[in-house]
């Protein structure tokens, strides 16, 4: 199936070093803008369902608050325990200014 | 006892005062070159320290291990991250040592704290070994019980079943924490000196003047090496194994003249100069050779510069003036006031029990090596290059740790200079066999030279100093 973009948010209100959560088509998305580069990961921990928007991010990755695990922005890759299993990630575009997501 | 010069005459000398016969002292190769070195290169402190041999059994025998790991670790200061892993509050790092785990964390922007990593509930651990990250609050993963950054308690899930706990003191525990030039280092023993102490003022000034603080950890690399960590550790306290291990490297090295110095019962060090040639090979190499093979840590800096050598100049003061302008330029630094001898030669200092502090620019490396817990024939070591903060004081971020298996080669590491990676590789192989031989050898102990392996010697009395030591588990009251 084709890949759908949608607008998720104006570049201007994710600025380099920030994030930002959003809902779209139901789900929880993050929007993360480190290295000079957005990255759209899913903003729900694999491992205990709580929310990343409040984590650290740092060199590539961004940690859960509540338990400490840690995942690729670029993969979902879970990074080290308690979680196991990644968090899905989401291709990205800018579009006019607009950070557009493929769901 | 006597000493053979090479024009034959015999003299004598005290014990440990012998040096490489025939070849320029480390003090009198760095005294010629035209940026002069600071104080603290220039001296010496070197002690005859015995000539006993030192007994196997600690490297082969897995109860020396636990005695280690109830009166050596318990008690000794320790590395465990930079300052630059926790720059913001609620960041923090996980520091494991054998059984010991411990939340390094900045609770203020200047304070940092170290807690024992486990819930005070059943007994999990708050964050997983070997991890990084932020946090607002320590919430357990298995019943949520929390702390706050602080240590207070935050929550006791169900507290109403819990009456008999008295939140107020189930504050997480804490080791002590010092910080000293970038580095934090932490202690479990709460009675243990203050780490200038423990370092002695000698050994302090060195590392004050270095200004590590003003550098940033540009590659990390982890590997298990396969031997003891003691044997892994006395691997690279001595140039004396250059000549054999490392023969590509021995055409740029004064291994044979390096200075080993001790400074209180903590820290010992040795100066090998680069750029020259080692005594082993006098008369059979050229200036050309020595420029050609010269090896650098952090060679990428360099990129792919041509070395040639003018009329009349010496292999080590081309590396030198070279190395300072594209160093200069590939890192966004200032090195005019930085001595040849700091741009070139490698200063391997020991802080006890397991750090390795290399100031200088062409090796700019801290090793740090942990004993693996679950087999005392095994060791984890880090090697982390740093690189001075670019002059315009953005502070880049730390790398990311590199871990390769115990099969892949130091090479294979991304950005691990190749002709470094190929010498930590000789260095592995030769350890293997050591472990095994030890284990195999008819002799009790290992036999040690004066001066080239007084470091090992010096090592050694302080492991037996504390090993001496009754045992010291850390444990806390919470009633």
């Amino acid at each position: 199936m084709e890949k759908t973009f949608s607008r998720a948010a104006n570049v201007s209100e994710v600025p380099p070093g920030t994030k930002k959560a959003v809902e779209i088509a139901g789900l929880s998305i993050l929007l993360c803008h480190a290295n000079d580069r957005l990255f759209a990961v899913s903003n729900i921990c694999s491992h205990a369902n709580e929310k990343l928007e409040c984590g650290r991010v740092s060199r590539g990755w961004i940690s859960c608050p509540a338990h400490g695990a840690r995942f690729e922005l670029a993969t979902g890759r879970a990074m080290n325990p308690p979680a196991v299993k990644p968090i899905a990630t989401y291709e990205v575009r800018v579009v006019d200014d607009w950070i557009e997501v493929a769901i | 006892m006597s000493v053979e010069m090479p024009d034959r005459r015999t003299v004598q000398v005290d014990k440990g005062d012998a040096r490489c016969p025939g070849a320029p002292t480390t003090q009198e190769i760095i005294a010629n070159d035209k940026v002069g070195a600071p104080r603290w290169v220039r001296s010496e402190s070197y002690q005859f320290m015995g000539d006993g041999d030192i007994s196997k059994n600690r490297y082969i025998d897995p109860a020396f291990a636990k005695l280690e790991f109830e009166r050596l670790w318990t008690r000794t200061w320790q590395f465990a991250c930079r300052e630059e892993h926790i720059p913001q509050v609620g960041d923090y790092y996980v520091y494991d040592i054998g059984p010991y785990s411990f939340i390094v964390t900045r609770v203020a922007p200047n304070e940092i704290r170290a807690y024992y990593n486990a819930c005070l509930h059943r007994g999990t651990k708050l964050r997983a070994s070997g991890t990084q990250g932020c946090a607002s609050e320590f919430r357990c993963s298995f019943h949520g019980w929390t702390w706050n950054i602080d240590g207070t308690n935050k929550r006791v899930t169900c507290d109403w079943d819990f009456p008999h706990v008295d939140r107020k003191k189930f504050s997480l525990p804490q080791a002590k924490v010092e910080r000293v030039a970038g580095f934090v280092f932490i202690n479990m023993d709460l009675d243990a000196p203050p780490l200038a102490e423990y370092l002695g003022p000698e050994a302090k000034a060195h590392i004050d003047a270095w200004k590590l603080e003003d550098r940033y950890i540009y590659l990390h690399v982890s590997k298990r090496f396969p031997a003891n960590w003691k044997l892994t550790i006395e691997a690279f306290m001595e140039a004396y194994h250059v000549i054999e291990t490392h023969p590509q490297v021995a055409v740029s090295n004064g291994d044979a003249n390096s200075q080993y110095d001790v400074y209180g019962e903590h820290v010992d060090r040795f100066i090998s100069t680069l750029g020259v040639l080692s005594p082993h090979l006098y008369g059979k190499h050229t200036e050309e050779d020595i420029l050609k093979q010269f090896t650098l840590g952090d060679s990428g800096a360099l990129g792919n510069t041509t070395r040639t050598l003018g009329q009349g100049q010496s292999a080590r003061q081309v590396m030198a003036d070279m190395f300072r302008g594209m160093f200069e330029k590939a890192t966004n630094t200032d090195l005019s006031a930085v001595s040849d001898s700091e741009l070139l030669d490698c200063f391997s200092y020991t802080v006890f029990p397991n750090t390795f502090l290399f100031p200088g620019i062409s090796l700019p490396m801290v090793y740090r090596f942990r004993p693996d817990p679950r087999d005392h024939r095994k060791c984890i070591y880090e090697v982390m290059f740093l690189r001075p903060v670019p002059v315009d004081g953005k502070r880049p971020e730390p790398a990311e740790p590199i871990y390769l298996t115990d099969q892949q080669s130091f090479t294979e590491a991304e950005g691990m200079d190749p002709g470094f990676g190929a010498i930590l590789d000789q260095d592995t192989n030769n350890l293997f066999m050591q472990q095994e031989g030890l284990e195999a050898s008819a002799k009790r102990g290992i036999t040690l030279g004066n001066y080239q392996e007084i470091r090992v010697r010096h090592f050694e009395k302080t492991i037996e100093k504390y090993i001496a030591m009754p045992p010291k588990v850390p444990e806390r009251d919470f009633t």
